[in-house]
């Protein structure tokens, strides 16, 4: 049995039967093999004494319940950490920041509250995940599609709490960006509404998201000021089409100009996620061709190489898909539109129409309709990238840490950048995952991602090299100034003491507020760095 | 013979004869476990491929010698199935209580194990 830090057992077992009274003694999960589930499964310090793990679990199922459980655990300084689904694999999943803090797993919480057609916005609580918010919607028929990440199986409360996204335009497919309104439990067991949610009576909680005064949001985000137990977000209505176009440039330079006109699209909000690719260098991730590895010999090529070695393929260097989302007439020539422009822009360049459909695909359809998030339909297929594969299938991961370097949305910098997970990659004397032809996902609109899956295990010493290698892509990406938006709790004071500027000036503003708004620490000590005070020591 | 009455001879008659169990099973099954084990692969995927990730990696794992499609085995045995869905398994996750009570994967068992009965 784990135990939180500096709490007696007499305290504790207090604390955990106060926990039953509250929420019910079946909803209190103390023994081993309970607890055990709240391990996360793709720990990087997987049965190693620094594995984060829990003591406990409690499931309210109501906001009362979340409120009783709150003030017990500040009468006894039990440190608690809130999940939603506690999917959030590759983050931390559902185990918490600090060893021994009792998981508050929010599942059970799973009402959808409302879901307005005509005005476009749901208000979910913390355990709905996306399937649940599609099924709803589908078994009314109601005209809304849903902007859902790649695993469906999260909540768009938690997933957006922890800056998750999507496929469908940029106003949607930021998450957070795309709620409006949420409902949190403080630390002190208070209950706050922002946002016209403060306004006794108003009908626009998840209309107009600022309602008056400091908005406070942003702060519940990535962090332990609160326990969030309700959010509205907006909607897409359901597009009449869906129209998919490809196009395909030959030379190698060619990347930049490609990436000003999609950005053109992208910035007046005609396209969803542009999904880039290079038909040159192959897969999203895998081993490059036996040519590249030639190419690759002698390290990084230059410039003049690469445009040679293109030239002698003789296929294009790079593609990529466009997705329009809108009445049939707009879709159509906004593609006419993406025809001319970059036929003007790039000399060379080919265009393949793609499909057009009319949303919502019908139930019939739905199991074989590919690239599924992109018409807002959840699923799990991404995982196909990590699970057992004809590559991998002597020695398969458990699981992945993932690293997404944000960087600027410019040619250069992904070829930076890239460059800069290769030679981190080179220097373990690993295979590089990125070559000359990586290409960035654009989750948010304006920057590119470049992003490393570094595997995990159920074994120490394969984790060890793991997580040498996380730290390293880490540090080296960095000194560049690009920089992680999210990772597991095993690296969060790592990544947190990367956002230095002015003396670690943000963590520092950090602590403050937690000192002010949790001040027995009790709500997950040390989420991206924040420690209360009592823990804080020489950390920061 | 006509594609319906393949499907029921597929089946073994199975879906006729499901117990309350068997049939809670399956719907726990469709929402919990096929999006990665189900027998039907979409199109493509958005970064390549066209397969679903737990019968795509049985596949790899078995090599034919069983099916990859959790639905068509009929060697599971109870305490394994138990045993991966609490604990996962490389790349499949562990799933909690709150999310699958034990009662559900009771009846997810008894569903994954009709074949095996009959």
């Amino acid at each position: 049995m784990v135990l939180p830090p500096n709490i007696s057992e007499a305290d504790f077992n207090a604390a955990v039967n106060e926990f039953r009274a509250a929420v019910g003694p079946s909803w209190v999960f103390t023994s081993d093999e309970d607890v055990a589930l709240y391990r996360d499964s793709y720990s990087i310090y997987w049965g190693e004494p620094e594995e984060r793990v829990a003591s406990a679990a409690v499931a309210p199922a109501k906001v009362e319940e979340v409120q009783q459980v709150v003030r017990t655990a500040n009468k006894y300084h039990i440190p608690l950490y809130p999940i939603s689904t506690g999917r959030n694999l590759t983050y931390g999943g559902s185990a918490p920041t600090m060893r021994g803090s009792v998981v508050v797993d929010l599942k059970r919480m799973n009402r959808i509250l409302e879901v307005d057609e005509k005005r476009a916005f749901a208000l979910v609580e913390p355990g709905v995940s996306y399937f649940d918010l599609y099924h709803y919607i589908r078994e009314r028929s109601l005209k809304l599609m849903l902007d859902v990440p790649d695993p469906g199986w999260g909540s768009p409360v938690g997933n957006s709490l922890d800056h998750g996204a999507g496929y469908l335009t940029a106003h949607f497919r930021d998450h957070f960006g795309s709620h409006c309104g949420m409902e949190v439990v403080t630390p002190e067991g208070d209950l706050v509404r922002t946002g016209m949610g403060a306004l006794p009576n108003s009908e626009t909680w998840q209309e107009f998201r600022y309602g008056a005064g400091p908005y406070i949001d942003g702060i519940f985000t990535q962090s332990n000021f609160g326990i969030v137990t309700k959010m509205g977000f907006w909607l897409m209505p359901m597009p009449e089409s869906y129209l998919t176009g490809t196009i395909t440039v030959p030379r190698y330079q060619d990347f930049e100009p490609l990436i000003e006109e999609v950005s053109y699209f992208e910035d007046l909000s005609l396209i969803g996620m542009p999904q880039y690719g290079s038909p040159i260098g192959g897969g999203f991730f895998g081993p490059p061709s036996p040519d590249l590895a030639a190419l690759m010999q002698n390290g990084w090529p230059s410039m003049g190489a690469l445009e040679n070695y293109v030239a002698a393929q003789k296929r294009p260097a790079w593609s990529v898909e466009l997705n329009f989302y809108g009445p049939e007439e707009t879709v159509r020539a906004n593609w006419q539109a993406a025809k001319r422009r970059f036929a003007k822009a790039i000399p060379g360049a080919a265009f393949q129409d793609g499909e057009l459909l009319a949303p919502p695909i019908p139930k019939e359809k739905e199991t074989t309709q590919g690239d599924k998030p992109r018409l807002g339909i959840p699923a799990l297929e991404v995982f196909t990238i990590t699970s057992r594969n004809p590559m991998t299938n002597s020695d398969p991961a458990d699981g992945h840490a993932d690293f997404f370097a944000y960087v600027p949305r410019k040619a250069s910098a992904v070829w930076a950048a890239a460059r800069v997970m290769y030679e981190a990659y080179r220097e373990m004397g690993m295979p590089p995952m990125h070559g000359p032809f990586s290409t960035p996902i654009n989750y948010y609109s304006r920057c590119f991602i470049m992003a490393t899956l570094v595997p995990t295990y159920r074994n120490a010493a394969k984790n060890a090299r793991s997580r040498e290698l996380f730290a390293k892509v880490m540090d080296r990406c960095a000194e560049h100034g690009f920089g992680c938006y999210r990772t597991s709790p095993a690296f969060q004071d790592r990544l947190m003491s990367k956002y230095s500027f002015n003396n670690n000036a943000l963590l520092r503003f950090h602590q403050k507020l937690k000192d002010s708004i949790d001040p027995n620490g009790i709500i997950s000590p040390g989420r991206y760095g924040i420690w209360p005070a009592k823990m804080r020591g020489n950390r920061a | 013979m006509r594609p319906a009455l393949l499907l029921f001879v597929a089946l073994g008659g199975s879906l006729l004869a499901q117990t309350p169990s068997e049939k809670n099973g399956k719907a726990v099954f469709d929402k919990w476990c096929a999006p990665c084990h189900g027998a039907v692969a979409p199109q493509r995927t958005m970064f390549g491929g066209s397969a679903l990730p737990g019968t795509a990696a049985l596949a790899v794992k078995y090599q034919g010698k069983v099916p990859a499609v959790l639905e068509q085995r009929t060697d599971l045995k109870p305490a394994y199935i138990k045993t991966v869905v609490r604990h996962g398994l490389y790349g499949m996750p562990i799933t909690r209580k709150t999310e699958v009570s034990d009662a559900e994967l009771d009846d997810v068992v008894a569903y994954l194990t009709t074949n095996r009965k009959k």
